[in-house]
């Protein structure tokens, strides 16, 4: 009986990408089967996901002919990623050395020539040189690598032709005799067989052999490690557990300690899985040879033989399992398994038993793309069984209605956790069973199971499949299931908990009486038929008992590269399709986007148009692109939505629900913008695929240009914290020090490959080459691309949430953009506004906690952020988004501002004079009297300090921060092994900063200072950050410390105002304070128009508001001049008892949102003047 | 499932007297995955058990010369607890720690957990601070007092159970600085990490 999970394959598809590297490993073929094993994996979940794989399946029905297909298999770059940054690792990363010993176990080489000599003399030595170098050392890894691989070909060869019948799909193997010729192994390797090395060989055979004689190949399994990022491959092929704690040892060994641990977990691949894509990146364009060299040598590493058994099992198991989704699929859908064509459709699967030639490509797939998937249904209809208000009672109630099978998720109070609530059938005794939800800090898990997903949309979909803990697969409401297009589903997502109790269930519902869901034993049954038509080994579903396969209690991931990269479009591509459809329907709504608001002052026109608006937005985002055009395009077309929404979406919920006989036409607090009614009531209209496709294919295009020069830096800058000298590499690279501010530095602190980073990417580019130690051969670039293309694709849900945030804060028909969008025009324009640099810092954090404290209650995120991210997490990626969403654009005006604050108040110059003074001292004047960094490391934190300058986000400076003292505590250990306080530390510190000489360190650290979330003010960062305050304060103060050897009370006072602050600040006032902005338009006959963003409180009257006009725009004479409304093309004069803010709240909350905007202007000037003419919204001037 | 509560301490004292070393040894004596990669010796954390919940120390050394004296403030504020270090054979360090007592009473966080450390009882035999007159002092201002070697491992563990003991079970702390966070999903608290 095969010892693999039978769930295995289908969670292929429905992991989350924790370390993608080891994604191709396991499913990259070495040859061009295994290629198309990858291919079938791809195939498997096809279902799930509505991905449609360009590749076909097949196996080559003649094994033993070594003969080549013409290759026209799609091999693209997002199947074959190389972790090209990996690259850059291999050369520099400190843990190297395991890495290599990892790799190469002792004798692992030279044991793989010997295996090669004796299973295949000509395969040594009719090798030739194929490929240029990357980098001398990645290449004698590679040809290492090489040798082998191809020795390890033959023993492989022979365990699976053993253990195979004859009926199985066999595996050509690369290596023999027949093949093209491989480089030869170095000659000290090829000569010096030690005895170590054969035996090591004899070993290597001896692992792979038990596995045969049992036929019973486990699939590998990713098993979370000790330092939970990091996944380990349990040994497959390990005849016993000794070997596979031998193994993890050294993987352990090789794992980078650090921040890249505990911070970058989706960012972070540890070294030894980077590795063997590093052999990828070098033999890509050379397969199949290649490529065959590349997975056999991981096979070497990782299986010693039984990688090809694996593959092949892996393919014919997701072949099984591809039957058991098109079996519960028919009866979802038709009722009735068609055992034809479930033959038909096997026969796509292991075409080996049939004619390879009469075998269509893509036979049985064709159909798929145009079919919503589990998970797109579940993504859509979220507002039906989402229901995390709900309560118990309320549950029960609508649950008791539905068939078995039927659930809906939602957050028991009793538990304080999320539970999925289940339908039982009448038999099993009561008719609800919850399932809790098991939260990690990643990953959602049902609670008992060991498959943990990336999100609840993952798991539910899982769920609708594969049942696992559950006592049956969960079963959408008929009205989902039988929905073919997404306006159906609309349609559906619209009436959310109304959907349970509306006629259309019902009505659904009666014609197909509930099906009872899947018994295990009927899956089991079709399996056995597949089993036999295969010609392989059987499956079993397991039982919950089973599912502890791992060693480690932690949960299975499995890592499906094309889930990932389909699911990186969700938020967007969801919300894009939406807008397609949008602008289809409303075709003349469209016309009219809203301005987001009146055009700047330097812009010469009146109203704003939407092109202006564009313009404007563009603009206001250098970075875009092509593909933030599409966006923005997106975006304007989008409906606008009535804001604000409901704030605290639990009542809204329950109130719902409690009036649920309510019109389902009404507004439904659960949704968001995108679902708008208008949205979502359009009847049966199908979106325009054509459009849908353009928009995709622009976004993989996007995708994989956006690489072009982010590539290397994405990964390095997550590396672990190290003071080698290889460790400022990434700083190296970004070392332009001047006129890039913003988005610049964005780049540098962004790793999902947003589009800002192309447009600071070409300044850069040459000055990476100039102050790169290495530079990367042409090809390697282009790899580099691809690969980088692949991995932005690898959004965590986490990444994917911050995206979908920072966009929605530039999206002015948000409530909460249009608060963002306010608030950052206002600082920009009113630079009186603040007393101080700290006045305006605290603003700024403030603005950011009570916007975050927004967001977490409100429900203009969708899909509501609970689904995609563990409840611990939220905070820390609600944060996150601030910082992007307003940070970001503030960055710039913070800087000059804190600037002007110090040179006003002295502290400028008083700094840059101490300065002097303290450089001229020598260290033992300063108290140091442990080792100082040199010139050298000096100039390394420089760099550093440089780069930090560049981040907007407080967080990563302090990071760049923690870099800077680890390197100073490098220098001051100095391998002594003794360890220094404080006493040591801080007059180091301060000496170095002084020797920095950097002004700017002061703003630097204030900004930190102030604008770190609190919550991390106890922590590392925090002590780091105070020790670096107090260096500058010390340095600051040098002069009278000369003099009275003591720190003026002033700055003593200081630091405790500070710390009452920042303690005190964190009672959160609420976000009304910041919807107090009224973007007021000044129009002059001869000059134009110019805004401003004033600060207009709720009663503050008309009168009040002209009177602050006045002020600002400098008239001379008031009186001619009112405060308009120019709204639906129409002026009205606001009198001056009314309370602009009221008007303005009262506009935004119109079902049908409006352009609108308040104009100052003159009295007597012709209201239907020239320049509101209708066509004044497609004039840009 | 254990909350976790972080506690920030201050350590205070003479230079010389082996605050670093006490927290060295606090530290690394014992194995614990708790423990965080760190920087260096300044900032160190350790986890440990008491009662129901877990404490974790975040341990800030501050700097002890006269001329780093004005920066203590920053490094105090919002600790939950002190430890004012001193060593018994310099008379003079025990006079500095009682004036950061005095500091501490005046400008230090309300209700902050103080424990006196009198360091180097392994030289006892050239000490200068009586065992006696430190443990009346320690009683006049309500303070845990212990006697430690960090050389010899003495009272270590000792001195840091002891604050934890001090250490109100709740979140009663000033300033909230020392909330707690649940490690399983039982609340909506939010993470706290700590860098």
């Amino acid at each position: 009986m095969l010892g693999l999970p039978a769930a295995a394959p289908v969670f292929l598809g429905l992991q989350r990408v924790r370390m993608p590297g080891w994604a191709f490993p396991l499913l990259r073929k070495p040859s061009r089967d295994l290629k198309e094993a990858t291919v079938v994996a791809g195939r498997g979940v096809d279902r799930i996901n509505g991905i449609h794989a360009p590749c076909l399946i097949k196996t080559d029905p003649q094994p033993e002919s070594g003969r080549l297909d013409d290759g026209t298999f799609p091999f693209s770059s997002q199947w074959f990623p190389d972790l090209s940054a990996a690259a850059g690792l291999w050369d520099r990363a400190p843990s190297c050395a395991s890495l290599r010993a990892l790799r190469f176990p002792p004798g692992g080489g030279a044991a793989a020539a010997a295996a090669a000599r004796l299973a295949s003399p000509t395969a040594a030595g009719s090798q030739k040189p194929l490929q240029p170098p990357l980098s001398a050392r990645g290449e004698a890894a590679a040809r290492r690598s090489g040798a082998g691989a191809s020795s390890e070909a033959l023993p492989a060869r022979r365990s699976c032709q053993a253990s195979h019948g004859p009926a199985r799909p066999r595996l050509r193997l690369q290596g023999g005799p027949a093949k093209p010729a491989r480089r030869a192994p170095p000659p000290a390797r090829a000569r010096g067989l030690s005895r170590a090395g054969l035996q090591a060989a004899r070993r290597a055979r001896t692992w792979s052999l038990p596995c045969a004689e049992q036929g019973a190949p486990r699939l590998p399994a990713f098993l979370p490690g000790p330092e939970r990022d990091f996944l380990f491959l349990s040994a497959a092929a390990d005849p016993d557990g000794a070997d596979r704690a031998a193994r993890r040892g050294c993987l352990r060994r090789s794992a980078p300690r650090g921040q890249a641990a505990g911070r970058g977990r989706d960012k972070g691949w540890p070294d030894w899985a980077a590795a063997p894509a590093l052999r990828e990146e070098e033999l890509t364009g050379f397969f199949p040879e290649k490529m065959s060299v590349l997975t056999m040598e991981t096979q070497c590493l990782d299986e010693r033989g039984s990688f090809f058994k694996l593959i092949d099992t892996i393919a014919s198991e997701i072949g099984e399992l591809k039957q058991e989704m098109v079996q519960t699929d028919l009866l979802l859908e038709d009722g009735h398994t068609s055992k034809q064509s479930l033959e038909k459709d096997m026969s796509d699967v292991c075409p080996d038993q049939k004619d390879l030639k009469s075998f269509p490509r893509d036979s049985g797939y064709d159909s798929l793309p145009n079919k919503l998937s589990i998970l797109d249904k579940l993504l859509h209809t979220h507002p039906v069984w989402l229901q995390l208000g709900l309560n118990d009672a309320e549950a029960m109630q609508v649950l008791q209605a539905q068939p078995p099978g039927t659930f809906l998720v939602r957050k028991s109070t009793k538990m304080q956790k999320k539970v999925l609530s289940l339908r039982l059938p009448s038999d099993f005794g009561s008719c609800l069973k919850e399932f809790a939800i098991k939260e990690s800090t990643y990953t959602f898990s049902l609670e008992g199971s060991g498959i943990s997903f990336a999100d609840l949309f993952r798991l539910i979909a899982f769920y609708c499949i594969s049942r696992d803990v559950l006592p049956f697969t969960l079963k959408l409401p008929y009205a989902i299931t039988t929905a073919t297009t997404e306006a159906e589903l609309e349609e559906v997502a619209q009436q959310g908990l109304n959907f349970w109790s509306s006629p259309v269930n019902d009505r659904l519902q009666n014609p197909s009486p509930p099906r009872k869901p899947l018994p295990s034993d009927c899956i089991h049954k079709g399996f056995q038929q597949l089993c036999l038509i295969n010609g392989v080994h059987s499956i079993r579903t397991r039982t919950p008992s089973e599912l502890e396969c791992s060693q480690t209690n932690g949960a299975l991931c499995f890592i499906n590269p094309l889930f990932l990269k389909v699911h990186s479009q969700d938020v967007g591509g969801n919300l894009k399709r939406l807008c397609v459809r949008t602008q289809d329907v409303n075709g003349l709504e469209r016309s009219r986007s809203p301005p987001p608001r009146p055009p700047p002052p330097s812009i010469h026109s009146l109203l704003a148009s939407p092109q202006l608006s564009r313009t404007v937005n563009q603009a206001s985002l250098p970075e875009t692109d092509d593909h933030n055009k599409h966006w923005n395009l997106y975006q304007l077309q989008k409906k606008p939505t009535p804001i604000p929404p409901p704030r605290l979406k639990k009542k809204a919920l329950s109130l719902e629900a409690e009036s649920s006989a309510k019109n389902s036409g009404g507004t439904r607090p659960s949704c968001n913008s995108v679902h708008g009614p208008e949205t979502a009531s359009i009847p049966g209209g199908a979106p325009p695929q054509q459009n849908l496709a353009d928009s995709k294919k622009s976004l993989v295009a996007h995708s994989e240009s956006q690489v072009l020069f982010n590539g290397g830096r994405q990964r390095l800058s997550d590396m672990s914290l190290s003071t080698s000298s290889s460790d400022s590499l990434d700083f190296d690279r970004s070392m332009p020090l001047f006129a890039y501010d913003g988005d610049t530095n964005s780049s540098l602190e962004e790793y999902e490959g947003e589009s800002d980073q192309e447009c600071m990417a070409p300044p850069l580019k040459p000055k990476k080459k100039r102050n790169s130690s290495f530079v990367l051969p042409k090809i390697v670039k282009s790899q580099l691309r691809k690969v980088s293309g692949v991995f932005s694709s690898f959004m965590t849900p986490e990444k994917r949430m911050i995206k979908r945030i920072a966009e929605m804060s530039r999206d002015k028909r948000t409530y909460f953009g249009c608060l963002v969008q306010d608030y950052v025009s206002f600082l920009q324009e009113n630079k009186e506004c603040h007393v101080s640099s700290t006045d305006m810092l605290q603003t700024i954090r403030q603005f950011m906690t009570q916007v975050k404290s927004y967001l977490s209650q409100s429900s203009e995120l969708d899909p509501p952020i609970e689904s995609l991210i563990p409840e611990d997490q939220i905070d820390v990626v609600l944060e996150k988004a601030m910082h992007k969403s307003i940070l970001k654009p503030l960055k710039g005006h913070v800087e000059a501002m804190l600037k002007e604050f110090h040179v006003a108040d002295g502290s400028w110059k008083q700094l840059k004079e101490n300065l002097q003074l303290v450089r001229q001292r020598n260290p033992q004047e300063l108290g140091v009297f442990v080792p100082t960094p040199d010139f050298v490391d000096v100039e390394k934190i420089k760099v550093k300090f440089m780069t930090m300058q560049k981040m907007y986000s407080p967080e990563k400076k302090v990071m760049l921060l923690l870099r800077v003292c680890k390197l100073i505590y490098t220098v001051m250990e100095n391998n002594s092994g003794r360890m220094y306080g404080a006493d040591d530390f801080l007059p180091v510190l301060t000496y170095v900063i002084a020797q920095c000489d950097m002004l700017e360190l002061d703003a630097e650290i204030e900004y930190m200072m102030e604008l770190l979330d609190p919550s991390l003010l106890h922590g590392e960062g925090g002590y780091y950050l105070t020790s670096a305050y107090g260096a500058l304060s010390l340095i600051k103060n040098f002069q009278e410390e000369q003099a009275a050897r003591l720190l003026c009370s002033e700055t003593r006072n200081t630091l405790r105002q500070w710390h009452k602050r920042r303690t005190t600040n964190r009672t959160i006032p609420s976000v009304d304070d910041f919807q107090n902005y009224l973007r007021v338009a000044f129009q002059e006959v001869n000059s134009g128009c110019t805004g401003k963003t004033l600060l207009v409180r709720p009663y503050i009257t008309t009168e009040d508001v002209c009177r602050l006009c006045a002020e600002k725009f400098r008239v001379d004479n008031p009186d001619d001049y009112s405060l308009f409304l120019f709204v639906d093309d129409t002026w009205q004069q606001l009198t001056e008892d009314t309370f602009p803010q009221k008007i303005k709240a009262e506009l935004h909350s119109r079902p049908q949102p409006q352009v609108f905007h308040f104009v100052y202007k003159r009295i007597d000037s012709d209201p239907y003047g020239a320049v509101f003419q209708n066509d004044s919204h497609d004039r840009v001037s | 499932m254990m909350a976790i509560r972080e506690l920030k301490v201050c350590l205070l004292g003479d230079t010389g007297v082996g605050k670093s070393s006490i927290v060295c040894r606090f530290v690394q004596d014992h194995f614990d995955h708790n423990i965080s990669p760190t920087i260096g010796a300044s900032f160190m954390t350790k986890t440990v058990p008491c009662g129901n919940e877990l404490h974790k120390f975040l341990i800030w050394d501050t700097a002890g010369q006269e001329r780093f004296h004005s920066l203590a403030p920053m490094y105090y504020r919002g600790s939950a607890a002190a430890v004012i270090v001193y060593d018994i054979t310099k008379q003079d360090s025990f006079h500095t720690l009682k004036k950061w007592v005095k500091e501490l009473k005046e400008h230090g966080p309300e209700n902050i957990v103080m424990a006196i450390a009198g360091n180097k009882c392994d030289l006892s035999d050239i000490r200068e601070v009586p065992m006696k007159d430190a443990k009346e002092y320690a009683e006049s201002i309500g303070a845990i007092v212990v006697e430690t070697s960090a050389k010899n491992a003495i009272n270590i563990e000792e001195l840091f159970q002891g604050i934890s003991r001090q250490i109100p079970p709740l979140e009663t702390h000033e300033n909230g600085n020392s909330g707690t966070i649940k490690l399983g999903k039982q609340t909506a608290q939010t993470t706290r990490r700590c860098c």
